[in-house]
């Protein structure tokens, strides 16, 4: 569904990507982790092409991203992605939200729009916040309608950019719950988070990014027992002691 | 005090809403076309294309480089005659409002399109991202989620350059167009109390002016707590 080749990226001489290639496959959940900096946000970004690369190829369900030729636009509607400060528009209602990609994007009718964010509305639980605005809602509450938004698109896979960093503690469970129940549904996603007890529980691969470079890819019971690098062994016995 | 004759005013009064109503005449227009060409240039400035973004550029700096009265002036001078051999219009028709209009119009442009700049740039990138990521297209983007939000953030400020502009009309007396300034001169000029009714011109100038700035602070208090 989603092949890297040898993807490269650089911001005048600072590499920020350096050679990455990975596949995933449908309904694989990959979660990308590593220490700040090394590149796996931008990595995720280059996906649906919000940032550009300077070589290298992505493809995904076989268009190529890189290629002058693809609409960008409708690749990206295609792929949902969800962000760590959950960017809903602060100037529109919750069913607003959820509606006008589908209605101005998708051509999908006012009431079809309506109708399809409150299911998905339900299914995160947030029914009854429909006619609040983003600014009333807790971050948690927020970020689940970002899901369902990305949702509403009907999306053939989901990317996730440390969805939970920028909560409060009491409020990462609910995201995650959230985000369990769509892997376990079968969504191809691809996650950049830090939380290790979801990799632990839905992942399907990790991999571990350093310097803008994959260091490992790898199952996740290979990853957690006995990664390969040393660089992915110190940062696993760093996050996984707390 | 005993030296002032007010006695003139009441009588010209209605003569002085004539020039009252050109007055806002020419600012409403302005600012409406001022704002819809600022939102162009803005958006022209802040394009990757470069020709459009220099265009955009050299036309704010040009226009913020030279005093106001010179560009009443010019579009006085030269407007009417273009518009004249362009379109045929009949030779000394009077075209003092459309050509002060359209001045007005195109200076503000360059004032407006650099608050609405800023405006667009105080919304966070992360919109443009996600309306992106959503599929929608640059155009789309910002204009179902980057210029509503840059907006409303701007309406005090593009409200305060409006009070501007409104206190900026007094100049087309240059083109001896009876706005409110105008006719009060006129009014003044004519019975020989220029003092008095240049006192009075100035406190109305003030009473609008300032109320209407007091409106544009409560409206900035209720966005901030909103």
């Amino acid at each position: 569904m989603i092949t890297m080749n040898k993807v490269s990226k650089h911001y005048g001489s600072f590499q920020v990507l350096a050679d990455c290639t990975t596949q995933v496959h449908k309904g694989e959940v990959i979660v990308v982790c590593g220490p700040s900096g090394s590149g796996k946000s931008t990595l995720i970004k280059c996906v649906n092409g919000l940032e550009p690369f300077q070589s290298g190829e992505i493809v995904v369900n076989g268009v190529s991203v890189g290629d002058p030729k693809t609409n960008l636009s409708k690749l990206r509607s295609t792929v949902g992605m969800v962000f760590q400060n959950f960017e809903l528009f602060p100037h529109m209602s919750i069913s607003d939200n959820l509606a006008i990609a589908q209605t101005k994007v998708l051509g999908r009718s006012h009431d079809q729009a309506r109708e399809k964010g409150f299911k998905l509305l339900d299914r995160v639980g947030l029914r009854g916040q429909a006619d609040k605005y983003p600014g009333q809602l807790s971050g948690g509450q927020q970020q689940r309608v970002a899901i369902a938004r990305a949702l509403a698109m009907d999306p053939i896979c989901m990317l996730f950019d440390e969805p939970t960093s920028a909560l409060d503690p009491e409020m990462v469970n609910e995201v995650l719950d959230v985000m369990t129940e769509l892997a376990q549904e079968g969504m191809t996603m691809m996650c950049v988070t830090h939380e290790m007890g979801f990799a632990k529980r839905v992942a399907s691969r990790v991999i571990f990014m350093d310097q803008g470079r994959i260091v490992e890819d790898d199952s996740k019971e290979a990853f957690f027992e006995h990664a390969r690098s040393e660089r992915a062994q110190q940062f696993l016995a760093k996050i996984l002691h707390h | 005090m005993d030296q002032f004759d007010w006695s003139s005013i009441p009588n010209a009064l209605p003569f002085l809403w004539d020039g009252m109503k050109i007055s806002l005449e020419i600012t409403v227009t302005a600012v409406i076309f001022g704002i819809i060409w600022g939102t162009f240039l803005a958006l022209m400035r802040l394009s990757p294309v470069k020709p459009l973004s220099w265009f955009a550029a050299g036309y704010v700096n040009l226009f913020r480089a030279i005093p106001l009265v010179m560009v009443l002036l010019w579009f006085f001078l030269i407007v009417p005659h273009l518009l004249e051999s362009i379109f045929g219009f009949p030779r000394g028709s009077d075209m003092r409002l459309s050509s002060a209009i359209a001045g007005f119009a195109l200076f503000e442009a360059a004032y407006y399109s650099e608050i609405i700049r800023a405006g667009i740039q105080s919304v966070p990138k992360g919109q443009m991202g996600a309306a992106s990521a959503l599929g929608m297209t640059y155009g789309q983007a910002m204009r179902l989620v980057v210029l509503p939000q840059a907006f409303r953030n701007m309406v005090p400020l593009l409200l305060t350059q409006g009070i501007i502009l409104f206190q900026d009309t007094s100049l087309v007396y240059v083109s001896a167009l009876a706005d409110f300034f105008g006719a009060a001169y006129k009014v003044g000029d004519r019975d020989g109390r220029l003092v008095e009714l240049l006192l009075f011109a100035g406190a109305v100038y003030f009473v609008i002016c300032f109320s209407a700035s007091r409106i544009v602070r409560y409206y900035q208090s209720k966005l901030k707590t909103a």
